[in-house]
């Protein structure tokens, strides 16, 4: 019940600080990981007392970046001498949270170059390529090698694909004729800690590819990313699911704990249940504004790689600061999950105290002045730089909110999800395009309109969508297929009633259980069925005076009280039934393809009952309001929710994912 | 006499109760030799073909390792079991005559081998049971041999064989179904293997064989199920070079997860294969999209992208996408009409949208030329007046602006005007339109041009509590001191009655 305490209302998770003292991970680490050098990184201090379960409050994820460090210089190793790397741009932030310039001179990497559209001017007799696996960069390459050649120079190649290599990459080698020149390895890092208990795999593509392309090639690099938790900190023994895709990296999954059965058995797990859920079972919830101090600042600032860069504007100099966003931000750590609306005076109540704390100096003898000097003015030092600066950020976002009529678009949003006054935020939609106030925030009303209503009704479509071309370039005109393509805005079919729709979707789902799981692909595109599921999961919540969201009483506080995140929602009923007993008809109206296991394991010491771990995993990304909202459940139910995402999304990156790009 | 020896002496001794035994025993012992004795009859048991002699050896070593505090067993345990293997494979219905020094030195890996080769399967599987080697060197490999063996029994039907082969193979760990299959494949039988491989759980043993059977469906199907893509790859490019291209679409058609991943991989390496693609499967849709791409991604010229918007359309047509169709048309319009302002103003019109050439040319005071646009592309009232009041601002043509909102009754009505003006910091011209707004909207308008004793009035005009707080909220303290008195009054009074 120790556990329980510490996870009481406003209490920090501070698992770093309990972590530290132990390291289960690395005996384990051997057994388990992809990572050859495991073994030899030398013993840890806590090796003395390896029978020792503090029990902290998470798992210690750091093994995670250890291990993805101690194979990344086995890798360089495997190329001995001077070398120049050439990184991907999309790799440059994860890498540098895994291992920073200096370990990589260390490992007699020269010069470090980024990978672009540019002929390189590198002098070393080798390079090293560390990329993802994209038929782009494998031209790249070629490009390079190829060059090389017809100067008659040579060089020595290495390519390391992060986190996996696919036959295609090596295809494209092979095609452009330097498949004998390069040598090729994996570098398995799969998993980017980006907090105690954040997990990204960092790659944003795997929505458009999965749901919109319809290429399933990152499944099994998920089911791989599941394999290396499970290894390290599972068993998994309770693993629920919703979606195609979820399915799908299950089934995989399962398939590699066979292959490597017998030797996390008798352990204790860290994390005992999982639950993995597609992005498509829940878009409504991801093309809502998000109004908790964390999801907003993504939203206007965009998030990246756990940092954030504060322009000018929020620093009041002329410089920007790249401020790392996590538990150790003590200020953050603090208003990251609170409504918007509470942070401001959050955060002036902490410039009080902080003043306070600073004017104890007065009155203080030599002695106390320097004790105070030494210890604790670095500290409040430090939280007055943090504080200043979210302080400024959250001037800059009521500032650029305010400006677009942030309350209007709130209000329409809401009204779309309760599906009250359809007409007018249609209108609000058509002048929202016509005044060109933003392409991707106009997008995004017209999908959730879509989304909540079960497509737009034909006029509607029709026109919204010329304006949209006429204020935003007939390029567009493939945007829309493809968000029809996927579903996220689609036309009712005329004449069909609710009803009609039902029927049709429960035959699919009875269709799809009894054929494959491959013959449904055609229909990527679903019907939402929004209206339904809501009404039956009670998502608005009743309004009985204001909603207090100083003191939340259900997830809806992360959308204003309006709107209890349907992803959560689906998540926190199957914890509680412990599987998808009476959510049948939720079931058949998120078309299915939902899985439990046949008997749960539950502990039968009731003390540890509550210290339930969870891992929440989401296949296509979620969002910081998502993220806010479980955490929120996670307290009120005595859960601890560890986030596992294929990437941090929002409504924007979602949007552009949807655009073509011009080549 | 070796001390050996005398130590078989003593135990013969001692079965015949004599007290010999005991004197035999003390004159080895006392030159400290009983070890020495114990490990010669060991040995010597190894020697020796018959297995009384060998039993009797060893029951002299076994008698002396009683007089022994410390004598490590190992030896003696090692020996039984060699021995009893030996005796096993010395019989005459087996016939190998191994001596004991012969057998170390081929180590029992090779013994195994050859009684495989001798296809004496069940004496092999149970020397490893009785060895207690591990599965995956032993009796996996000897029933992986035997399933080899037995796929080339041509007498027995697929059916039979398969299942005998499961039935024996089970889910043993370290069986290769895959390896049995393509034994069976070159013996000859296909169908068999086919049927061996049913059994095999990881798809990636399979799919390769498949393809060389050229089983390239079945393949396919296998490597979709596995869900690994680098397989599903595999298989699809085999299929490339195997098949002609007609076929291979085909094929491809029926495969939706192939489809689409060789859909990715043309993409970005063959645009032509993915047109061809389309074309094939008669999809008019993703054909209009792909002329629609290549108009602004790879045609430079304007001619090339009217072309390629002019296949699009056609395309657009037959997919009875009558929309794209239209919104195509348009684009091409506009495109022309754009190369001709760029001409005729040089200046940069090509690749803006609609709303941002009109916006542009009434920036740059072309009136007429905007009116125009917005006619023949049908512009909604609401977005034309929009755009040219931001524009007009953006120009500060006031003037122009005053004009325009007079030229007939405003779609947007004039609280836009006040809003853009007070934008652009010109509070006189936004007094203007402030006057001209509907009742309902006069208050925000004061408020936005800052005469709140105005707003203040209006509100209490329309008895309003809402606007009323709206206009408080936006009083300060030092300077709006009456304005708030005058609404608190307004307030109170409304309260009373």
């Amino acid at each position: 019940f120790r556990r329980k305490r510490k996870w009481g209302r406003g209490a920090v998770p501070a698992p770093f600080l309990a972590g530290a003292a132990r390291s289960p991970a690395r005996p384990r680490g051997a057994a388990a990981g992809p990572v050859p050098l495991a073994a030899g990184a030398g013993p840890s201090p806590s090796m003395a007392f390896p029978g020792r379960r503090d029990a902290p409050d998470g798992p210690d994820f750091t093994v995670l970046k250890r291990l993805a460090r101690d194979q990344l210089i086995y890798l360089l190793e495997q190329l001995p001498g001077k070398k120049d790397l050439f990184i991907e741009a999309d790799l440059m932030s994860p890498l540098d949270r895994i291992a920073n310039v200096s370990i990589l001179k260390q490992h007699d990497v020269d010069k470090l170059y980024k990978v672009e559209n540019k002929p390189i001017v590198s002098t070393s007799d080798q390079l090293c390529f560390l990329v993802r696996p994209r038929i782009t960069n494998m031209k790249y390459v070629a490009d390079i090698v190829n060059a090389d050649k017809a100067t008659g120079r040579s060089r020595k190649y290495k390519i390391i694909f992060s986190p996996q290599k696919f036959y295609t990459c090596e295809l494209v080698l092979e095609e452009e004729g330097i498949y004998g020149d390069v040598t090729c390895d994996e570098w398995a890092f799969y998993l980017l800690p980006l907090d105690d208990d954040l997990l990204s795999m960092e790659l944003p593509e795997f929505f458009r590819d999965y749901f919109l392309e319809g290429d399933q090639r990152w499944i099994s690099t998920v089911a791989r990313a599941l394999q290396l938790l499970n290894s390290l900190f599972g068993p998994f023994t309770n693993t629920y699911g919703i979606g195609r895709c979820a399915k799908m990296v299950y089934e995989v999954w399962r398939e590699l704990v066979e292959e490597s059965e017998g030797d996390s058995q008798a352990r204790r797990p860290e994390i005992s249940h999982v639950f993995l859920m597609d992005r498509d079972v829940d878009y409504v919830t991801a093309l809502c504004s998000q109004v908790v101090y964390e999801g907003l600042v993504d939203d206007t600032f965009r998030i990246k790689c756990g940092s954030v860069d504060f322009g000018p504007d929020v620093t009041s100099s002329d410089r920007s600061f790249k401020v790392l966003l996590n538990a150790q931000d003590k200020v953050f750590s603090e208003i990251r999950n609170e409504h918007f609306s509470n942070v401001f005076g959050f955060l002036s109540q902490k410039a009080r105290n902080l003043q306070t704390q600073y004017d104890r100096r007065r009155g203080m003898d030599i002695k106390q002045i320097k004790n105070f000097v030494s210890q604790e003015l670095k500290g409040l030092k430090q939280e007055h730089r943090l504080l200043s600066l979210h302080i400024g950020a959250c001037e800059s976002i009521m500032k650029k909110k305010t400006k677009q009529d942030f309350q209007e678009l709130l209000k329409t949003e809401h009204s779309l999800l309760e599906g009250f006054d359809i007409r007018e935020s249609t209108s609000y939609i058509e002048e929202h395009i016509d005044r060109q106030v933003s392409p991707s925030e106009s997008l995004r009303l017209m999908c959730l309109l879509s989304v909540t209503e079960n497509g737009l009704i034909p006029k509607d479509y029709r026109s919204l969508k010329t304006q949209y071309l006429q204020s935003y370039g007939p390029e567009h005109l493939l945007t829309f297929h493809n968000l029809k393509r996927i579903g996220l805005l689609m036309e009712q079919a005329p004449g069909e009633t609710l009803t009609a729709v039902e029927s049709k979707v429960s035959k699919l789902v009875t269709d799809r259980a009894a054929g494959k799981l491959t013959d449904a692909f055609n229909s990527l595109a679903r019907k939402s069925n929004f209206r339904g599921i809501s009404k039956k999961l009670g998502l608005i919540p009743r309004v009985d005076g204001e909603y207090n969201l100083k003191v939340p009483r259900d997830m809806a506080y992360v959308f204003s009280g309006a709107y209890v995140p349907l992803s959560c929602k689906i998540i926190e009923q199957v914890l509680e039934r412990q599987g998808w007993l009476g959510l049948e008809e939720v079931v058949r109206l998120l078309n299915g393809n939902e899985f439990a296991p046949t008997e749960p394991v539950t502990e039968e010491n009731p003390a540890r009952e509550t210290q339930r771990v969870i891992l929440a995993v989401f296949l296509g990304g979620c969002t910081f309001s998502e993220i806010s909202a479980l955490r929120f459940l996670g307290k009120e139910k005595g859960y601890k929710f560890i986030f596992l995402t294929t990437a941090i999304t929002s409504s924007a990156r979602l949007m552009d994912a949807m655009l073509e790009a011009k080549v | 006499m070796a001390p050996g020896a005398l130590l078989l002496e003593a135990q013969r001794e001692y079965e015949k109760e004599s007290q010999k035994a005991d004197e035999y025993l003390r004159e080895i012992k006392d030159q400290n030799l009983l070890s020495e004795a114990v490990r010669q009859c060991i040995e010597a048991a190894g020697y020796e073909h018959e297995p009384e002699t060998q039993k009797s050896l060893l029951r002299a070593a076994s008698f002396g390792k009683c007089f022994l505090d410390k004598f490590p067993p190992e030896s003696f345990v090692r020996t039984c079991r060699d021995l009893r293997v030996l005796n096993a494979i010395w019989d005459y219905q087996i016939g190998i005559p191994l001596t004991f020094a012969q057998y170390k030195q081929l180590t029992i890996e090779v013994l195994l081998d050859r009684l495989v080769l001798r296809r004496l399967y069940p004496l092999a599987i149970r020397i490893c049971e009785y060895l207690r080697l591990s599965e995956f060197q032993g009796v996996s490999r000897i029933l992986a041999h035997w399933a080899c063996y037995k796929v080339q029994q041509k007498d027995k039907s697929d059916e039979e064989v398969a299942h005998a082969i499961n039935q024996k193979l089970g889910d043993t760990p370290g069986i290769s179904y895959s390896e049995i299959a393509a034994r069976a494949y070159d013996c000859g039988r296909t169908e068999l293997a086919i049927k061996l491989l049913e059994y095999e759980p990881r798809s990636g043993e399979q799919v390769p064989l498949l393809l060389k059977m050229k089983k390239s469906q079945l393949a396919l199907n296998k490597a979709i199920e596995s869900g690994d893509t680098d397989l599903v790859y595999t298989v699809v490019l085999h299929l490339k070079n195997e098949l002609n291209r007609g076929t291979f679409f085909m094929t491809l058609q029926k495969q939706p997860v192939a489809l689409s991943l060789y859909r990715q991989f043309c993409k970005h390496q063959e645009l032509e294969t993915l047109k061809d693609l389309y074309n094939q499967d008669d999809d008019h849709q993703e054909l209009g999209n792909f002329h629609v791409h290549s108009s602004y991604s790879s045609e430079k010229r304007i001619e090339g992208r009217v072309a390629a918007l002019q296949n699009a359309v056609d395309e657009y047509y037959k997919a009875k996408n009558e929309f794209a169709a239209k919104a195509t048309e348009d684009q091409i319009k506009l495109l022309r009409m754009q190369r001709r302002l760029q001409d005729d103003l040089d200046k940069p019109y090509v690749d803006y949208s609609l709303h941002d050439t009109v916006y542009g040319l009434i920036l740059d005071g072309n009136h007429k030329r905007a009116e125009h646009l917005y006619r023949d592309f049908r512009v909604p009232d609401k977005r034309f007046w929009w755009l040219k009041i931001g524009a007009l601002a953006e120009r500060e043509d006031w003037e122009e602006m005053e004009k325009f909102s007079k030229s007939k009754k405003s779609p947007i009505g004039y609280l836009p005007f006040v809003e853009i003006c007070m934008k652009h910091h010109n509070r006189h011209e936004a007094r203007k339109y402030a006057a001209r707004v509907t009742p309902e909207q006069r208050v925000k308008a004061h408020i936005l041009v800052g005469e709140l004793d105005q707003a203040a009035d209006a509100a209490i005009e329309h008895k309003n509590e809402t606007e009323m707080n709206l206009v408080l909220s936006k009083c300060t303290a030092a300077t709006d001191s009456s304005v708030a008195e005058k609404i608190n009054r307004a307030k109170a009074q409304s309260l009373k009655k």
